[in-house]
């Protein structure tokens, strides 16, 4: 044997043992993806009836839906991003815009990059402190203000990555017409990075729709239904929570169908952001 | 509006013009601390292509971003010395930055089209200046894009995006957008090094056609551009101005080692 052939087949003995150990590797993370998916898929599918969508949390032993946690989640997470995306825009804009370069800058961004990454529990705490104990109740609009505090840095960050994605020479163009810099960002820069803005605050709503912790110590939860945004809001994901650990055969069920819903819908805001950021086949302007 | 007219009545009966429409009086131009322009000095005539021609970072296009100040964008960089844009100094801060870039238009290397429209990348900057009717905004539009030789292609598409279109047509639409705003001087920064052969014989035809109507100031790569198109030649060469003049002086009669070399082909 030669020492080309044998060193061929050392290096294919390796590629195969590495080959191996990759898809090894890449299967066993699988497994637990689809695992979860798959029980919540089958728990869930079997505890969907239009019930859930109808009537409201029921008590102890009695049927029910989970109407007012659908609705009280809806109305959190819209009160969230009415507050924190345009908050959020302006200060990525900032960030991108005015303040690139600068001192100032970086240490926005960094300070952006913590509370990306704070643990929401203490958003939570903070907003309890903030705003509960002030107003001496838990309420809905606390609720909402502690998810805005969790998708205000995700929009932040992404309005700041996307407009810094569009080339300086766009800039100069509208720039070089006498267009103001102002007026230039509003009608150039953000529609050539709308797709990516878009996608950020798509991605910040996934996000913040299965947050627990921080509702706790805001919203907390009701039984009832209210559309009162000061008084305590049911919502999905403390409901799940709840029902989770009791003892009770129908409150599992219930929370089986909400996790399934809220995950359906986290999956449909990835699949549907993915789609505006690749916009393959339609031509994007 | 009027004066447009008439300039194009006095062209029909006056020779080529040749008053200075832009002086540049020791001009440098400096990168932070690194000075990128050496003391520059020539007069650019009204009405003619005059080009700036010189190896790649020879700062001849740097040159050109001082001529309108959209490097003023930019922390950091800045200017020393005088241009006179018809006798007024346009890098003295109090020269009001949206008269200057109303009369100095610019097109870039790249092909830019906004993220909009075809009609609204024209009407864009027009709507910027001037309250138009609908008819009056659509007749400026058609103007622009005939001038810019690109009306026949997309008029019966103006409500595609403009990015749709090839690159030679966008950097025609980009030319468009600028003259639509009936601009004085015309800033070309290699407008085709980014086009194929026959997008850049287009263009051109194009400046050939702008020239009696705008000054127009280029910068090119390819000195054969430069050669076909432009009535003064400037050679640039390490931030320094070596020679400029009549085109067919720089390019049959050097006065310079550097400009020979350079425009023979030795370094470059």
């Amino acid at each position: 044997m030669t020492t080309a052939e044998s060193l061929h087949r050392r290096r294919q003995a390796v590629s195969i043992a590495a080959l191996t150990l990759a898809t090894l590797a890449t299967a066993f993370g699988l497994v637990w993806l689809a695992w979860i998916l798959g029980t919540t898929f089958f728990q869930g599918l079997g505890a969907l009836n239009v019930k859930l969508f109808t009537e409201m949390t029921p008590p102890p032993g009695q049927d029910g839906g989970l109407l007012n946690a659908f609705f009280g989640s809806f109305v959190m997470v819209l009160m969230a991003v009415v507050i924190g995306s345009p908050i959020g825009i302006a200060a990525g804009t900032f960030l991108a815009e005015y303040a690139r370069g600068s001192r100032l800058g970086e240490v926005i961004r960094f300070v952006n990059d913590i509370l990306l990454s704070a643990p929401s529990i203490v958003i939570g705490l903070f907003v309890y402190e903030l705003v509960v104990r002030q107003a001496g109740h838990f309420s809905a609009y606390a609720g909402g203000i502690a998810l805005a505090f969790i998708l205000l840095p995700v929009v932040v960050r992404t309005t700041d990555e996307m407009l810094r994605l569009v080339p300086d020479v766009m800039r100069e163009a509208a720039l070089s017409l006498g267009i103001p810099r102002w007026k230039m960002i509003n009608h150039v820069l953000y529609r050539a990075a709308k797709a990516g803005i878009l996608t950020g605050v798509l991605l910040a709503i996934a996000r913040i729709s299965g947050e627990t912790a921080p509702l706790l110590f805001t919203a907390l939860n009701n039984q009832y239904w209210t559309s009162s945004l000061s008084e305590p809001m049911a919502n999905i994901p403390v409901v799940i929570f709840q029902y989770a650990m009791s003892p009770y055969d129908a409150w599992h069920t219930l929370a089986w169908a909400g996790a399934f819903v809220m995950t359906l819908f986290v999956l449909a805001l990835s699949i549907i952001s993915r789609t505006i950021l690749n916009p393959r086949k339609s031509d994007n302007a | 509006m009027l004066n447009l007219g008439q300039r194009q009545v006095e062209q029909m009966s006056a020779p080529i013009p040749a008053q200075p429409k832009l002086v540049l009086d020791n001009v440098s131009f400096f990168y932070g601390q690194s000075r990128a322009v050496h003391d520059v000095s020539l007069i650019f005539p009204e009405k003619q292509v005059s080009a700036l021609i010189g190896p790649s970072g020879c700062g001849k296009s740097t040159l050109l971003r001082i001529l309108n100040r959209i490097y003023m964008i930019y922390p950091k960089q800045h200017a020393t010395g005088k241009v006179l844009l018809d006798g007024d100094d346009i890098l003295d801060p109090r020269y009001p930055m949206s008269r200057l870039r109303a009369r100095v238009g610019m097109v870039f290397q790249k092909p830019v089209p906004f993220p909009m429209s075809i009609y609204e990348n024209v009407a864009y900057g027009i709507r910027h200046y001037e309250r138009l009717s609908r008819s009056e905004m659509d007749g400026r539009v058609e103007a622009a894009l005939r001038q810019a030789a690109l009306w026949d292609e997309v008029k019966n598409k103006l409500t595609a995006s403009g990015l749709s279109l090839s690159g030679g047509q966008q950097q025609r639409l980009c030319i468009a957008r600028g003259i639509a705003l009936r601009p004085e001087v015309l800033l070309l920064d290699e407008p085709t090094s980014a086009l194929d052969p026959i997008s850049t014989a287009r263009i051109e035809e194009l400046i050939d056609t702008l020239k009696t109507e705008f000054t127009i100031v280029i910068v090119t790569h390819n000195m054969q551009q430069a050669a076909r198109i432009s009535s003064n030649t400037a050679f640039m060469y390490l931030g320094e101005l070596i020679e400029y003049g009549n085109t067919s002086e720089i390019f049959n009669n050097p006065k310079d080692k550097r400009t020979e070399e350079y425009i023979t082909g030795r370094f470059g």
